[in-house]
């Protein structure tokens, strides 16, 4: 019993007529108007094919916050990996029933939340007389509060791992889901103690969601821009942040010339992730 | 799986806790700040708990009109979004073989930068003489939305077994009716869900709007601009509020559904 193909076009049309004149054809146009000339009697660009826009890329050291982006992304993707890997094993294999359905909610929660608010509340957390340099004084660790807690990288990388966690988390509790645990029990008959079985049969049979979750954090940090503008000292930047640098003095060509490089990077890592172990396949269990 | 090493067991939970820990316990530290009658920020003992900051609230024309404004902004983006992701989603059960790829063209623009698409878009309503107000917060909030409603949307229909609509089509129902009388009764809390994740999404959305918005701006535009001159403590009030307002409503939903699952 398969649907007429005049029934899916109309269900199709209106999601996808969304998505191409509100996602796709404005993306497309800003990598077209990424190569024309800034125009200076209209105070707008005009058609050509010019590589201005990406050569000042290359001029004031803007290329080190492409760089120091990608660095980010790379350190916060590992260390949200190396929390969220115990978190979806203690939910899939530890918790209880109960317990496991509080902590799965509390994962979602995050997603439907503010990231500015949830960045902004960390300065009272990092600050001069926040929590944590409060709490160091009281105990005599430190004489003077520490200043490196708040504006700078360690808190941005703070803020980072605290906002797109749950983007490890996910699909690695999906993946463990889909592990048998009998194959686990079988391992613990046999000898194998908790390291051995993680490394020798949890890692390899979940590394997709592994992947996954890194890619997913990955390119949330590379397009993030509030917790720097939160969290990060003066003259921290992250490319977002330097896209509206760039536009609060109207240069369109250089911006539109680094939101082409980013997209191209963010959509080339998705796609190849998705044709390596299938985004859709995450929820599949779920959708059928 | 209780016989894991007792050191082990206490590395999982650790870093499982620091996660959470760190998710957690700044916003609701904000939370307990807010209730401080103190201009410093810090917990308030128990005895002088107040909620003098909320009602100063009342006194913040800006923010109860930018609230306002997300709020009207938020419940369109809603409506829209849950409509089109079960459209989505019905076609996602009906395209077999297509249906990754359609997946990844609904779900991808997850994954564009907000500044990008808000700037991509602003732009050219821009050029086209399109000004901007709360239907071009929408349209940008729309496409964040949808991936999110879609997925849940999606997660809902594992409740509509073909068994039943085969049923359905025996007893000679169209497939109108199938989709009225039995699927449609069955995804209804998934597209409660969607819709309220929808609400909340475009009601936090900061990066967006930032480009989007026309004269009025929305609630995190407005809060943004006030966290950077100079935190007051209504600033702290309002934010501990809509937090604690999102966490509630994902929390029931969330327990709500996982408690509904069959066990494994």
């Amino acid at each position: 019993m398969k649907a007429s193909p005049s029934t899916i076009f109309g269900l199709v049309f209106l999601p996808l007529a969304a998505i191409l004149v509100l996602g796709l054809a404005p993306l497309a146009v800003v990598v077209v108007w990424s190569f024309w000339a800034w125009d200076p009697s209209t105070y707008w660009i005009k058609p050509d094919f010019s590589l201005a826009g990406y050569a000042a890329i290359l001029e004031a050291g803007r290329w080190t916050v492409i760089l120091s982006t990608l660095v980010k992304a790379l350190l916060a993707a590992l260390i949200c990996l190396v929390i969220a890997y115990p978190t979806a094993y203690a939910v899939t294999f530890l918790a209880s029933r109960r317990l496991a359905v509080v902590l799965l909610a509390l994962m979602t929660i995050p997603f439907f939340t503010s990231y500015l608010i949830r960045s902004f509340s960390w300065r009272l957390v990092l600050g001069r007389t926040g929590v944590v340099n409060t709490f160091l004084q009281d105990v005599g660790l430190t004489s003077a509060p520490i200043d490196w807690l708040l504006f700078s990288d360690f808190a941005v990388m703070v803020g980072l791992v605290a906002s797109y966690l749950p983007f490890a988390t996910f699909p690695l509790v999906l993946a463990m889901g889909r592990v048998d645990s009998i194959v686990l029990s079988a391992a613990r008959d046999l000898g194998a103690g908790f390291w051995t079985v993680l490394r020798t049969i949890l890692l390899p049979l979940t590394l997709s969601g592994v992947f996954a979750g890194f890619l997913f954090v990955f390119v949330m940090v590379a397009g993030s821009s509030t917790e720097v503008q939160m969290l990060g000292g003066a003259g921290a930047s992250i490319v977002s942040v330097m896209i509206n640098d760039v536009m609060r003095v109207a240069n369109y060509p250089l911006a539109f010339a680094i939101s082409t490089i980013v997209l191209a990077v963010i959509l080339g890592l998705v796609l190849i992730g998705n044709w390596t172990f299938g985004l859709a396949r995450l929820f599949e269990d779920r959708a059928q | 799986m209780t016989r894991d090493e007792p050191f082990a067991r206490f590395v999982v939970w650790t870093l499982t806790l620091l996660g959470f820990v760190a998710i957690y316990a700044p916003p609701l530290y904000l939370l307990g700040v807010s209730f401080n009658p103190s201009l410093q920020p810090g917990l308030p003992s128990p005895s002088e708990a107040t909620l003098h900051w909320y009602a100063a609230l009342a006194g913040e024309r800006a923010l109860l009109a930018a609230l306002w404004h997300s709020l009207v902004i938020a419940t369109g983006t809603a409506v829209a979004a849950t409509l089109l992701s079960l459209l989505a989603a019905l076609a996602y059960v009906e395209l077999h073989a297509r249906r990754a790829t359609w997946f990844l063209v609904v779900v991808l623009p997850m994954f564009v930068p907000g500044v990008i698409q808000g700037l991509a878009l602003s732009t050219i309503l821009t050029r086209t003489g399109i000004k901007a107000s709360a239907l071009t917060v929408m349209a940008g909030h729309l496409l964040w939305a949808m991936p999110f409603a879609f997925i849940v949307i999606l997660t809902s229909f594992a409740a509509v077994r073909r068994s039943f609509l085969m049923a359905a089509a025996d007893l000679g129902a169209s497939r109108w009716q199938q989709f009225r009388d039995v699927t449609l009764p069955l995804i209804t809390p998934g597209l409660v869900s969607a819709f309220i994740f929808s609400f909340l999404l475009s009601i936090n959305e900061f990066t967006r709007a930032f480009y989007l918005a026309g004269r009025q701006n929305t609630l995190p535009v407005v809060l943004f601009g006030k966290m950077n001159a100079g935190a007051s403590p209504t600033i702290y009030a309002m934010s501990g509020a809509i937090f604690l307002v999102s966490v509630l409503c994902v929390g029931a939903i969330a327990v709500r559904a996982l408690l509904r699952r069959p066990q494994r």
